[in-house]
């Protein structure tokens, strides 16, 4: 899967600026040039390209309410959008969600993230925060183990989040990974977790204040999560992830184990997390 | 020759005049905002809410409390949006119900400079920030604008600067609470 996004990351990319340049000519636009195609539920030229893409002529279902997704209409910062995914049914070994998608329509790099589950998720929940570059929408498709294909999306009102210096005030800590459990632990039942990496996720957009040189993009590339050796999700990431990326999940501990996490930077840097769970 | 100097006086003064523009500091008269200046040293510039928190609570008001910089061109923009749109925007600030307040501040004034007062307690801005659970403690960006009720609850929370309510309807938006 990682090779499939990589690979399919350029293409995308060149497929997003040409629908956007033509989208940006048909576009409908208030006399003060703002967008007014604000539906969440709306398509978009981008969408339409990477839809192609990533699931050719699969159905998609917009109203099953199996999936949620809740981002704010304006964020505080463009670089730090926060979103949350909720799944709208139980990570069961029967019928799970096998795989998300987080696209960001109009971003340079529009497939945010590619999340792998499994039923150790125990509830497919997630919250993350994105870097969003300009009005548009942001989706969430969630692909059942039955090959269901269900979406969530939400226009937003925010810009300049992949340009937008990072505060690169932990730079000594790069690599850094930590996990938190913010509600305890609940043994045989889906428990909350937060993986956090210190890392600057550098988009290669941003201008230096000083040097006026452009900041190299330097991100991290993927999460692996498991529980006591057993995979609990892996992320397969970019730099639409905002600074030091994090994710809130859960999982479901059977007995005392090891939350483990390894990251993978686009520098092919690896670091690892790891929290011991006591029952 | 003795014209030359009366001259080039008018001219150099036709040249300044076309260079700054006649841009009012603030937020327009239009809008009957209570303006606050800063108590304080450079170090520690303060804005006391604390008479406009009574009036709004004693109304059963609303407050739009914006944070402008003296020497900021996004904030010149936001007043100038303003002023262009005065009489739709007007009547839509008054019909729900919001006392603008205009606290006049200056780049200079970083968020660690910068102290909020409410009564008795004065906390610094990312402390007020923090205090009232704004996600923008972490960075203090000229404009600002709060939207508050009466008891200085945040009705929502609002994006860093003005950029994406400068449209009549976006800032009907941000009125209306449409989050």
């Amino acid at each position: 899967m990682r090779m499939t996004k990589r690979a399919g990351g350029v293409v995308l990319a060149a497929f997003c600026w040409m629908a956007t340049a033509a989208w940006t000519a048909n576009e409908a636009e208030t006399p003060r040039g703002l967008p007014s195609g604000v539906d969440h539920a709306a398509s978009s030229p981008q969408w339409e390209t990477i839809r192609a893409k990533l699931f050719q002529d699969r159905r998609i279902d917009t109203a099953s309410g199996k999936v949620q997704l809740t981002v704010p209409l304006r964020a505080p910062f463009g670089a730090a959008v926060p979103v949350k995914i909720t799944s709208g049914l139980p990570q069961a070994p029967g019928l799970y969600v096998r795989r998300m998608y987080i696209v960001i329509d109009k971003n340079p790099s529009a497939l945010a993230a590619v999340l792998d589950l499994t039923p150790e998720v125990g509830q497919a929940d997630f919250e993350t925060r994105l870097r969003v570059d300009e009005y548009g929408h942001i989706r969430v498709i969630s692909e059942l183990s039955n090959g269901e294909l269900h979406m969530a999306s939400r226009y937003v009102k925010v810009s300049g989040g992949c340009t937008q210096p990072p505060n690169r005030d932990q730079l000594h800590n790069i690599g850094k990974t930590v996990f938190r459990l913010p509600e305890g632990v609940r043994m045989e039942a889906p428990t909350p977790a937060e993986v956090q990496v210190i890392h600057p996720n550098d988009t290669g957009f941003e201008l230096n204040q000083i040097t006026v040189m452009y900041i190299p993009p330097h991100f991290v590339r993927s999460i692996k999560v498991s529980y006591a050796d057993r995979k609990v999700f892996e992320a397969d990431v970019d730099f639409s992830i905002s600074e030091n990326p994090s994710f809130r999940f859960n999982f479901v501990p059977h007995g005392a184990g090891e939350l483990r996490a390894e990251v993978e930077d686009s520098k092919e840097q690896r670091f690892t997390g790891r929290l011991a769970v006591l029952p | 020759m003795r014209a030359m100097p009366s001259i080039l006086s008018a001219c150099a003064g036709l040249l300044l005049a076309c260079a700054v523009p006649a841009l009012a500091e603030g937020i327009p008269p239009a809008y009957s905002p209570v303006v606050i200046l800063p108590s304080g040293d450079p170090a520690r510039t303060e804005f006391d809410l604390t008479a406009v928190a009574d009036r709004a609570k004693r109304e059963n008001r609303r407050l739009y409390v914006y944070l402008g910089a003296k020497d900021c061109a996004y904030c010149r923009k936001y007043e100038s949006f303003l002023e262009q749109n005065a009489k739709e925007l007007v009547p839509q600030f008054s019909g729900h119900n919001y006392i603008v307040v205009d606290l006049r501040s200056a780049l200079s004034v970083t968020q660690d400079r910068l102290f909020i007062r409410v009564g008795d307690s004065s906390r610094s801005y990312v402390d007020f920030q923090k205090a009232i659970g704004d996600a923008r403690a972490r960075m203090l960006v000229y404009p600002l604008v709060w939207l508050f009720d009466g008891n200085l609850k945040p009705l929502m929370q609002m994006p860093a600067g003005t950029g994406t309510f400068q449209s009549v309807p976006e800032q009907l938006e941000i009125l209306q609470l449409v989050e």
